[in-house]
């Protein structure tokens, strides 16, 4: 015989609740480290050397800011579009997003100098092209070139080995760290039900926790290193 | 052809680009309906050879220039609807960037190129080819005249057009010493100033253009054709490449036009048009809508820098365009399916 409290039917509706902050914050972590992890470049149909692309991407940005010659620019503006133009569209999309995020920034600054003086809006619009044409510049070369490759490249540039290492370490510890923030947020998700009262109390902890796990992963690393012979010498890298 | 700022009233141009919306609206509702997103891109491909055949200008009969626009080709390749928003988007950059044609008169000057042009060229390409639906039907010789007379009697069309927007302007719009506000030239002297040339120079290298390079295509990229003939054959990257061969003869050739040194009639500065005679009797006052006239500081105005080598600068002019406008259709092809016949 059930006692009379179990005979009853439960009524719970949950409160609604928006997991909006979780969901977004573990969308955006995923993208970045989508990108860091799988280049979605199109990188193996490019053979060109990444240390001649980034030797090429400097010489040209150098060009391009220094440059008062306006013919030489329109020149890299074609020669940058014509090689922009055989990729495919979904590549093009992602660099022109970023560089039109970035020449429209440039716009917004500007705006004040040249409604103030109209007569320096050429001027001031050349200087929006050329950010947004150096920003493209880059926005290719990062297509093309994966991460390990670039460190690389810097290594063949003689960029001193402890840069390269920062580099290296920073890079690998986004992932670790983001895939430990995303494990984190998928539990808070799962185990609140409804409204989540305390969520500024999860969410502390989530960076507590992020922030004591990746010291420990340092001093790890650290530990790790002196056991293969490291001696706080950054010249042998 | 191209109608510069101010030569039209701002009520002719707000009537023309009225009418050009539903044209615009039909045409992108075709575009959508019948273009497979291999064929969208190509569309830029098309756009692109439009956009440099408008650079490269010949000299016409009575000192003036002209070009041809390439728009039937488009329109013979892709249908009429399809040429119709390629030859517009090219228009834009343009007059955005080139300041060749004006912001204003971008209705104008698409309703007569980007609207009357292709499907008058379409029409008459199928009437004289007897065009049924699959090109492989067509006797070659037909379809080559059909081609020929498309383009030259859409290209005709296209400048009566433009001729009869500049002939009305000063019957409508006039001061009170019966000086025209704006194009100071009536329909007596801006039809036969127009359509003289164009029948004679323009609208031969129109049709031969047309006819060469639809040739061309048929034979070696038959996919790029609408009809679906050779849409068996999956679009190859190898097919694309002497087009693009053609592409960049044609980016070399364009300072070509260069050498055509006078200005195309209906297209003088305001530091011309006073000088300018018709019927043998100078013009001798600059139009107050002229002197007056607002008008947008493009980025490279008539594909040239002060001070520069001319050539240089249409050359990595006619380049940026062609990559921007293969660029830009390849974007716009991004949400179209992908879709095989």
């Amino acid at each position: 015989m059930l006692p009379a409290w179990m005979m009853t039917d439960d009524i719970y509706t949950p409160q609604k609740g928006s997991s909006a902050f979780i969901s977004k914050t573990m969308a955006a972590l995923g993208r970045t480290m989508a990108r860091l992890r799988v280049q979605r470049g199109h990188e193996k149909s490019r053979h060109l050397p990444a240390v001649v692309k980034i030797i090429m991407l400097l010489l040209l940005i150098i060009t391009v800011s220094a440059c008062r010659n306006r013919v030489v620019i329109l020149g890299i503006a074609a020669f940058v579009q014509v090689y922009l133009c055989t990729w495919p569209a979904r590549d093009i999309l992602s660099v022109l997003r970023t560089s039109a995020f970035a020449g429209v920034l440039a716009l917004i600054l500007f705006a004040p100098a040249m409604v103030m003086n109209p007569s320096g809006a050429a001027n001031n619009l050349m200087a929006v092209a050329k950010v947004f044409l150096s920003v493209e510049m880059v926005g290719i070369f990062n297509h093309t070139t994966q991460w390990n490759h670039m460190t690389a490249a810097l290594r063949k540039l003689r960029v001193p080995g402890i840069v390269i290492f920062t580099i290296d370490i920073t890079l690998k510890y986004i992932v670790l760290l983001g895939t430990l923030i995303n494990d984190l947020l998928t539990s808070v998700m799962l185990r609140s039900v409804g409204r989540n009262t305390g969520r500024r109390r999860s969410l502390a902890g989530v960076m507590g926790v992020t922030f004591v796990r990746s010291s420990e992963m340092s001093k790890e690393m650290y530990q790790a290193m002196q056991c293969r012979g490291f001696t706080d010498d950054y010249k042998g890298l | 052809m191209h109608i510069p700022e101010n030569y039209l009233s701002p009520e002719t141009c707000a009537v023309m680009t009225a009418a050009m919306v539903p044209v615009w609206a039909h045409a992108a509702k075709k575009v959508k309906e019948e273009l497979p997103r291999e064929k969208v891109t190509m569309l830029g491909t098309g756009a692109a050879f439009s956009f440099l055949v408008m650079m490269i200008n010949v000299p016409l009969i009575g000192g003036t220039t002209g070009h041809a626009v390439g728009g039937v080709l488009v329109a013979l390749l892709f249908g009429p609807g399809a040429a119709c928003i390629g030859v517009s988007v090219a228009l834009l950059l343009q007059a955005l960037i080139f300041g060749d044609g004006g912001v204003l008169a971008f209705g104008a000057n698409c309703f007569n190129m980007a609207f009357v042009l292709p499907y008058v060229g379409y029409f008459v390409y199928r009437t004289v080819a007897g065009f049924r639906g699959n090109l492989a039907d067509v006797n070659p010789i037909r379809k080559y005249a059909g081609a020929a007379a498309g383009a030259y009697i859409g290209l005709n069309a296209a400048a009566l057009c433009a001729a009869v927007e500049f002939g009305i302007q000063p019957m409508l719009f006039h001061d009170g010493a019966g000086n025209g506000l704006y194009c100071p030239y009536d329909l007596t002297v801006s039809i036969p100033a127009m359509m003289i040339p164009h029948l004679a120079v323009a609208g031969v290298v129109e049709a031969l253009f047309t006819v060469a390079v639809f040739a061309f295509v048929t034979r070696t990229a038959p996919d790029m054709l609408i009809d679906g003939s050779g849409m068996q054959t999956a679009p190859d990257a190898k097919s694309r490449v002497p087009l693009f061969a053609v592409a960049a003869a044609m980016i070399a050739a364009s300072p070509l036009g260069l050498l055509a040194s006078g200005t195309a009639w209906g297209e003088w500065g305001a530091d011309e048009i006073a000088q300018t005679s018709a019927g043998g009797e100078t013009l001798g006052y600059i139009p107050e809508g002229l002197a007056s006239g607002w008008s947008l500081d493009v980025l490279l105005p008539d594909y040239a820098m002060d001070g520069v080598n001319e050539v240089l600068v249409y050359v990595f002019s006619a380049t940026l365009g062609t990559s921007i406008l293969v660029m830009l259709f390849k974007l716009i092809s991004i949400p179209f399916k992908g879709r095989r016949n």
